[in-house]
């Protein structure tokens, strides 16, 4: 009864493209696409939607080969980063389009829409034109579109990215509260998005694409705990996690002229020469610290990102409070090694703070 | 900016506007009024010739019926047509470009070459059309039978200007924007549904302009009923310009004429306006 794909390939451009993507959707859950631009989520979502042909593969729903249904046979719902409505027709009509196509009775839809129109507070819109709506309201009126159906697939294409920040966060929060309360456990929700801290809030089953391969799948928190090789690493972290050329000495860890204690879980590595990893969050500044200085200060949101250097050595860190900074600055900061991750030679993670030792 | 310059850059537009358009219609208006020969020149005679139109001259009001007739009938024609072909090579199909080129072709041709043509065709005993039609023994008298030559007329009509239909819808179509289709398709619009619910109701505004260009258009036939049937057979084919043509430059009645094109001029004013105020409605809800 799940959503089955597999080995699907599609060739779009010679960048874009999926190779071989297989997966197992199960109903009543919701996954998470996360993967950077032109990695192929758009892409993997049409596929499924029916609006593009796979070129070899199969996929499967409800015991039924899903790839010989037409588009508008398949019973989904997609709502996409722009703003997709119908210019001619108003916020109701709108959102009564999906079950008018269905042919239920009037007053059936007027029920039904209200009740999206609710869940998505937009109420008392329901004459305005979809031209005089903000952004925001525009998507959410497609997003109303999308519920109203109770489709069984639900695809929400990077939805919230053409959003600004505010309007972003609540948004958010509100998807949160309708994947909780809004859909029926018979629903099967597939969000794609490029921001690793929308994947991990989302808390869903997260699905790691890049260049059209899935490179991990795991709950959220198992991809943020242990990411399976520096790809992931740095595709699943906002700002990326800092990756340096390490050695392992006796009892330290050396990169450049820095050298810093063995954690515990970092004490079974067997090579020499391995990738320390650790995020811009777990660097602290510290006054006994590592003397570095500031290439680059930015402030985002309520937290400060310093881009930092020292000899060759280039890292980011991110600090949660609105400090000043100025090019240059001397800083010191300290590693919090026992959240440090080590990635072997070819990239793939050797021990995490969660998973020690060999792995 | 020196307030008489605006002048001197208005005034070859202003002065060409004024030749061609301006100055005609008030010396249709003058003419109008008066019965203009060769040696009397143009004595004021009143409303003379407007009370013998709306008393004393059932023909013009005939011609006028049977123009309206004919326009709507082709311009409907035109556009469902038009609208169908514009549909199929909006779709990626094979040798799109050299369909969208085909279609083109009867609009780049000169009417009255193209009428005479079409006149060869349908000649009731030379003609190659009566000429496949003796397969099923019969032989229609396709420019001498009065309901037949009406047909016969809005074929050829038809044939001539629905390219330019299908252009201005064409345009219409290829700049729409795709999101809606995308939306229709995922929320269950089969290919017939989105048509009526998206193509047709986006298409809406440009149709309407694209309708009353071709009744304009269609509203001035004259060359076609010349060639074709000269108004016959009797009046059976004829329209108001044709009919105002005839009184005109064949029996030189110039004042009569004028009367009868200011009548016409204020008559499609009316009734274009109100027909792009119905459209209007109909189509687009706002």
């Amino acid at each position: 009864m799940n959503l089955v794909g597999e080995n699907l390939s599609y060739k779009l451009t010679e960048e874009l493209q999926l190779r071989k993507i297989s997966f197992n959707f199960e109903k009543g859950k919701l996954y998470t696409i996360l993967g950077r631009t032109l990695s192929g989520k758009t892409t993997l979502l049409k596929t499924i939607a029916g609006l593009l042909m796979p070129d070899s593969g199969s996929m499967r729903f409800e015991d039924k080969n899903f790839l010989e249904i037409p588009v508008w046979k398949r019973n989904i719902a997609m709502v996409y980063q722009q703003f997709i409505n119908y210019p001619h027709l108003n916020v109701f009509e709108n959102i009564a389009f999906p079950l008018k196509q269905r042919g239920l009775d009037i007053k059936k839809i007027n029920d039904e829409v209200f009740k999206s129109l609710k869940l998505v507070g937009l109420e008392g819109y329901e004459k305005r034109k979809i031209q005089e709506l903000s952004g925001g309201q525009q998507q959410r009126v497609s997003v109303a579109r999308s519920l109203v159906k109770n489709a069984k697939i639900l695809l929400l294409d990077e939805p919230l990215v053409n959003l600004d920040y505010k309007l972003r966060e609540q948004l958010r929060e509100e998807f949160k509260n309708i994947f909780v309360n809004g859909l029926s456990k018979e629903s099967i929700v597939i969000f794609s998005t490029t921001d690793p801290r929308e994947a991990m809030e989302l808390n869903g089953e997260v699905i790691v694409l890049d260049e059209g391969r899935v490179l991990q799948v795991g709950a959220a928190k198992e991809i943020f705990e242990n990411p399976k090789d520096l790809k992931v690493a740095a595709i699943s972290n906002d700002p990326p996690m800092n990756i340096l050329k390490a050695d392992l000495g006796s009892n330290k860890i050396k990169f450049e002229d820095i050298e810093i204690d063995i954690p515990n879980h970092l004490s079974k590595l067997t090579n020499k020469n391995f990738n320390f990893g650790i995020r811009a969050s777990d660097i602290e500044l510290n006054d006994n610290g590592f003397e570095f200085e500031v290439e680059l200060a930015e402030i985002s949101g309520s937290e400060t990102l310093l881009h930092l250097t020292r000899g060759n050595l280039k890292i980011i860190t991110s600090i949660e409070e609105v400090m000043d900074f100025k090019i240059r600055d001397k800083v010191k900061i300290n590693f919090k090694s026992n959240r440090a991750y080590a990635f072997d030679e070819v990239g793939n993670l050797a021990s995490s703070p969660f998973r020690g030792g060999n792995v | 900016m020196n307030f008489k310059h605006k002048y001197v850059f208005l005034f070859p537009g202003l002065f060409v506007l004024i030749g061609i358009l301006i100055f005609p219609i008030i010396f249709v208006v003058r003419l109008s009024l008066s019965g203009w020969n060769s040696y009397n020149g143009l004595n004021f005679i009143g409303l003379e010739n407007y009370i013998r139109l709306f008393t004393d001259d059932p023909r013009f009001w005939e011609s006028f019926i049977r123009l309206s007739f004919l326009s709507v009938t082709t311009v409907t024609l035109q556009y469902v047509i038009g609208f169908a072909l514009a549909h199929m090579v909006w779709k990626e199909i094979k040798f799109q470009r050299f369909f969208r080129v085909l279609f083109l072709i009867p609009m780049m041709t000169t009417p009255v070459i193209m009428t005479v043509i079409w006149r060869t065709f349908f000649h009731e005993s030379l003609g190659p059309v009566n000429d496949l039609l003796q397969i099923f023994d019969v032989a229609p008298k396709w420019l001498t039978d009065p309901t037949l030559a009406k047909i016969t007329v809005i074929i050829v009509e038809v044939w001539q200007w629905t390219p330019f239909m299908f252009l201005l819808l064409l345009a219409g179509l290829l700049s729409l924007p795709k999101e809606p289709f995308l939306a229709a398709a995922i929320d269950g619009a089969s290919p017939i549904r989105k048509f009526i619910y998206v193509t047709f109701p986006l298409m809406a505004p440009i149709s309407i302009g694209a309708i009353i260009i071709r009744l304009i258009e269609a509203s001035k036939i004259m060359d076609t009923v010349y060639v074709l049937t000269s108004g016959g057979p009797g009046t059976s084919t004829e329209t108001s310009s044709f009919y105002i043509f005839i009184k005109g430059l064949r029996e030189f009645q110039m004042g009569y004429a004028a009367s009868m094109s200011f009548t016409y001029l204020i008559i499609m004013i009316i009734s274009l306006t109100v027909i792009a105020k119905v459209l209007t409605k109909l189509l687009l809800k706002d």
